[in-house]
């Protein structure tokens, strides 16, 4: 009976120190290192086939740096941590504010995206069929693109819910996941440009 | 879309008393990871009696030399759906629905992390599998040609091209897996952050049960791997489907892309499915030795290391390819390399038994016999890990027994071994011992009978794949024993199946502890009820159990 | 998931009627439904996507519901006759046996004999063994030197070629190099033998004797035409195996009637390492 006793007393300082993780914060890790590993395939893919293509037209002749939309890729990821903090203070006007910066952003990221595709099929004749070089650059900056899109319709209805009137400030938690998701997005564009613009040209 | 309300408090009725649409919904709505494990589980053992059958028939077909028990196309897709089914239809979901089940239960959770996650994900596999056996209704696709896929399981380029591969049996291959592996990775997602984040009070790392150390690093390899083959399907999605040319050898692409990215996924796979069977000996063998796991922190360390390891040896089914000879060296040395934590877990296990109390029921006859057939795997790998005995033997029916060996005398044995271990948990019976005898015996005899012989033809010449043979090779006599063994296999799964049916109408009643168990599991009801603990336990070390059973001995005064 | 206040042992009862637990939803379903339906339809026709992309839509819908703004629960309740059997407590006590002491973990063999006695053995059943090779040289080619020769072409390749004759007569290298070469293995393998023999169940020195040299036999027979092709050409096999008969019974006495030593297995750390004085040994 007295060792149940100093059990339960041991039971009680456990409890009093015991955390966790939260889970959250575990799940988008990992969601984001299995993410990368998806992308990892589709850079080495581009990496193996620089050069390897038997017709042009070729990186070098095609491609301009897409310097605008990745500033603005880069800086909505600031925009971003505003609006978390803002949101964390309980600033919800500033929080809309830095959120639509951000969704604004990265809507001129897709247009950018859009534009750059649409002059090399229609002037440069690279369509993803042409040849190597047009298979793993639309792959890769398609993959990059729909993440970009997938990022942008939660942003969407984050902010739809707020103007609706949904006291988003209760779910802080998961508009900070959303940030890091869209950081991770940032990231990978980091990667996308350094090995398709830089590299590859 | 409305909102369904639930009341928050439905008189509940007894077990039985429901309806069958109540019946229907409370599984198909269920979020619960015991009935999700459970499902996953029933699910892959109906995928493995159909792939066992397609075995057969592959068996009979070879049993006799210029056999025509089907064609030679037949054939082909009998052998793709085999594999597919066997890794991506049976393993997969024994992974997903072992961890599912005991995880919680073994780290005092009362759910997993995510339980609507998991349900998707247990949906999502099974309607990838839907969609892979869809083919052989509408695997004619557009041209009319094909039914099920019959590029193999690894479905190596140029052959799955349009050219090559017309109809669309192939995109039924990509598509079938590729949602399939959404499913493994939601469920190997779902145990990492549950591993990570739900244990209860006093649960360490260190005093982790070694069941789900394991499954941790499984569900590990699973999110590393697995994208690399979705990635690799989305490429010849878009060669098949946009005219890409990832793969088109013709536009500069290279075929060897494929080889390796397949294998980068392929080989760590063959991990992700034998590291079930390491965790359930890791629990079996210590239950009925009455001893606890030997060099638990060397067992942890070993399966930590194939964990990495296993990353880095894929181009071992490639030597045949003409790499070139340092790759040729790293390949072989890292794949030697993997031997050394394998060797540790055997040995450990070994040990374990070593000077033990042995109870030899049925889970640990199967342990017993995985310890024995495992090691000749291993040992056939690392024949196989050098290169030039690789060249000799690559593609021939050596490789075939070899692999068989691992992935059912390891994996299928070790199963068995978890199933009559678990089952008294899940149902509240047990097992009969006397069937259970008939069915390790029945196994272990059509085991051997069926895939020694396959070393032998491998080393007599004999390719893999091939549908029929000339009755002039001299492979006849162990063709036919090969498939003699297969009837005693098929008598073995049978009487698994009617034991299962047969114990739960009216089987032994088990209580909530029937092996004296030392893990959280044996701590609550059988079966558990859904919330599967009243109160959250408090956990002091890695044995929670001995120490309640044992007040005066606790293995806490000794750990650490 | 609500946070547990309550901590207990495992299978403890807890004062709550109610727990709570995530409530069911079949939206997750409907999810991978629409998801499966919507990558389907690229195999199959763009409708069968079209119909995926709006379950899927919908369900998420659903699925949102379920989490935003809470995660929906139901109160489970707490049923006692689903309580788990209560947990029978083992009176028995153990006690925990210390390093070095009695029965516990202790190898076999406990005695050994010492490495001296092997290689006496192994001198004297090598000299059984060289006795009766010449004594088979003698009987059957009347010549001592002859399978002293054989044995030498292991190491001197010319011998391989050489006639009878030349087998038959004197050759101070071949002899030396025999000598050495069959007092070296002899010696080797009677050291293995004094290692070995205290494995072996009652009466080592049969064991010992009679069985060893046959498997020695049979391992020498398949690989003779490797290591000397010439001795392998011209070997009488049963002269062969009673050559090794000899070495086994002679060399297995010899090594028997050595005093055997106990091993260390049963000393503390501290008198393993000659920190403190080993302890005496009964005898």
């Amino acid at each position: 009976m007295a060792l149940a006793q100093t059990y339960k007393g041991d039971a009680l300082t456990l409890e009093q120190g015991w955390h966790m993780p939260d889970r959250g914060t575990v799940g988008i890790a990992f969601l984001i290192v299995t993410e990368s590993a998806l992308f990892t395939i589709f850079v080495v893919a581009y990496l193996v086939y620089i050069g390897k293509s038997l017709n042009g037209p070729m990186p070098k002749d095609v491609l301009d740096l897409p310097i605008v939309a990745t500033i603005c890729l880069l800086s909505s990821s600031i925009t971003v941590v505003f609006a978390e903090h803002a949101l964390k203070k309980g600033h919800l006007g500033a929080f809309k504010l830095w959120w639509i910066a951000t969704i604004a952003l990265g809507l001129e990221f897709l247009t950018a995206t859009g534009i750059e595709w649409h002059k090399l099929i229609y002037k440069d004749h690279l369509t993803i069929r042409t040849n190597l070089f047009g298979t793993t650059y639309y792959s890769l900056v398609g993959l990059h693109a729909s993440h970009v899109i997938v990022g942008m319709v939660f942003l969407l209805l984050v902010m739809g819910v707020t103007f609706a009137g949904f006291p988003i400030q209760t779910q802080f938690r998961r508009v900070r996941f959303l940030s890091w998701y869209w950081h991770f997005v940032d990231a990978v564009w980091v990667v996308v440009f350094t090995v398709v613009y830089v590299v590859g040209r | 879309m409305a909102s369904i309300d639930y009341p928050l408090e439905r008189p509940r009725p007894k077990e039985g008393e429901f309806s069958f649409s109540e019946t229907l919904y409370r599984w198909v709505a269920t979020v619960d990871h015991k009935r999700l494990g459970l499902m996953y589980i029933v699910t892959a053992l109906l995928f493995l009696v159909i792939a066992g059958l397609m075995a057969s028939v592959m068996r009979l077909q070879l049993a006799f030399p210029n056999n025509h028990v089907v064609g030679p196309e037949t054939f082909n897709r009998l052998f793709t759906m085999h594999g597919t089914t066997m890794v991506f239809l049976v393993g997969m979901p024994f992974v997903a629905g072992l961890s599912n089940y005991l995880v919680p239960l073994m780290i005092g959770a009362r759910d997993m992390a995510f339980p609507r996650l998991n349900a998707f994900g247990y949906w999502i596999f099974l309607f990838g599998g839907l969609l892979l056996y869809f083919s052989y209704i509408g695997g004619g696709g557009l041209s009319g040609h094909g039914s099920a896929p019959d590029v193999g399981w690894f479905a190596y380029a140029p052959l799955t091209s349009k050219a090559f591969s017309r109809g669309a049996s192939t995109d039924f291959w990509i598509l079938g897996i590729l949602v399939a592996g959404i499913g493994s990775v939601a469920s190997a997602l779902n145990v990492i952050v549950t591993t990570i984040c739900m244990r209860c009070p006093g649960m360490t790392l260190t005093r982790m049960p070694m069941f789900v150390w394991v499954m941790l690093i499984d569900s590990w390899l699973i999110i590393i791997a697995l994208p690399p083959l979705t990635a690799a399907q989305v490429m010849l999605l878009i060669d098949r489907f946009l005219g890409g040319n990832f793969f088109n050898t013709q536009a500069g692409g290279s075929a060897v892309l494929w080889q390796h990215f397949f294998w980068i996924f392929g080989h760590p796979e063959v991990y992700i499915l034998i590291f079930p069977a390491f965790a359930i000996l890791s629990e079996v063998i210590p239950i009925f030795s009455r001893k606890p796991l030997f060099g638990r922190a060397a067992m942890v360390g070993a399966v930590v290391a194939i964990g990495f390891i296993s990353l880095g040896v894929w181009a071992h089914h490639m030597f045949a390819v003409g790499m070139t000879s340092w790759s040729n060296t790293f390949f072989a040395a890292s794949s030697m390399l993997v031997g050394i934590p394998t060797g540790i877990k055997i040995f450990n296990w070994t040990a374990t038994m070593y000077g033990g109390k042995l109870r030899l029921d049925t889970p640990m006859l199967f342990c017993c016999a995985f310890l024995l057939q495992f090691l000749v795997a291993g040992l056939t790998g690392i024949m196989l890990a050098v290169s030039p005995f690789d060249w000799q033997l690559h593609d021939s029916y050596f490789v075939v027994g070899h692999f068989h060996f691992t992935l059912i005398g390891g994996l299928v044995f070790g199963l068995f071994a978890g199933m009559y271990y678990w089952f008294p948990k899940a149902t509240g019976k047990l097992l009969c011992e006397k069937l259970g005898r008939w069915n390790f015996w029945l196994f272990v005899i059509g085991f051997e009978t069926t895939f020694i012989p396959m070393h032998f033809l491998g080393i007599l010449g004999m390719p893999r794949r091939i549908y029929t043979y000339a009755p002039d090779r001299g492979w006849d006599f162990w063709n036919l024993v090969s498939s003699l063994g297969v009837i005693a296999q098929a008598a073995a799964i049978a009487l698994f199946i009617w034991n299962v049916i047969d114990s739960i109408r009216s089987g032994e009643k088990a209580g909530d502890d029937p092996w004296d168990g030392w893990t959280l599991e044996w701590a609550t009801s059988s079966p558990p009820p859904e919330y599967n603990f009243e109160k959250l336990p408090v956990v002091r070390s890695s044995r929670p159990l001995w120490d309640l059973k044992h007040p005066h001995d606790p293995d806490w005064k000794f750990e650490q | 998931m609500a946070h547990e206040t309550h901590h207990g042992e495992a299978g403890e009862h807890s004062e709550q009627t109610h727990i709570e637990m995530p409530a069911p939803t079949f939206w997750p379903m409907v999810f991978a439904f629409g998801v499966a339906l919507l990558l389907a339809g690229i195999v199959t026709h763009w409708a069968v996507s079209a119909t995926g992309f709006v379950i899927a839509v919908c369900a998420a819908f659903g699925w949102w519901h379920d989490v935003i703004p809470h995660e929906r629960h139901e109160e489970q309740p707490i049923e006692p006759a689903l309580r788990p059997e209560p947990i029978l407590v083992e009176t028995r006590s153990v006690v925990r046996l210390q390093l070095g002491e009695g029965g516990h973990r202790r190898r076999i063999p406990e005695k050994i004999h010492p490495y001296s006695a092997g290689f006496w053995g192994g001198l004297a059943g090598g000299t059984a063994m060289a006795g009766l090779a010449c004594l088979y040289g003698l009987i059957a080619e009347h010549s001592i030197w002859y399978p002293i020769n054989l044995l030498a072409a292991m190491v001197i390749p010319d011998l391989g070629q050489a006639s009878i004759e030349q087998l038959r007569a004197f050759n101070g290298l071949a002899f030396v190099a025999a000598f050495i070469g069959h007092g070296v293995i002899s010696v080797l393998v009677g050291v293995v033998y004094a290692v070995m023999l205290p494995m072996f169940p009652k009466y080592a020195p049969f064991w010992a004797g009679i069985l060893m040299p046959l498997f020695w036999s049979g391992l020498v027979a398949t690989t003779l035409d490797i290591v000397n092709p010439a001795m392998n050409a011209r070997i009488s096999w049963p002269w062969f195996v009673a050559c090794q008969l000899g070495f086994g019974l002679v060399g297995g006495f010899v090594i028997a009637r050595s005093t055997s030593i106990s091993t260390m297995q049963a000393w503390s750390l501290a008198e393993r390492a000659f920190l403190e004085a080993p302890p005496r040994d009964e005898k």
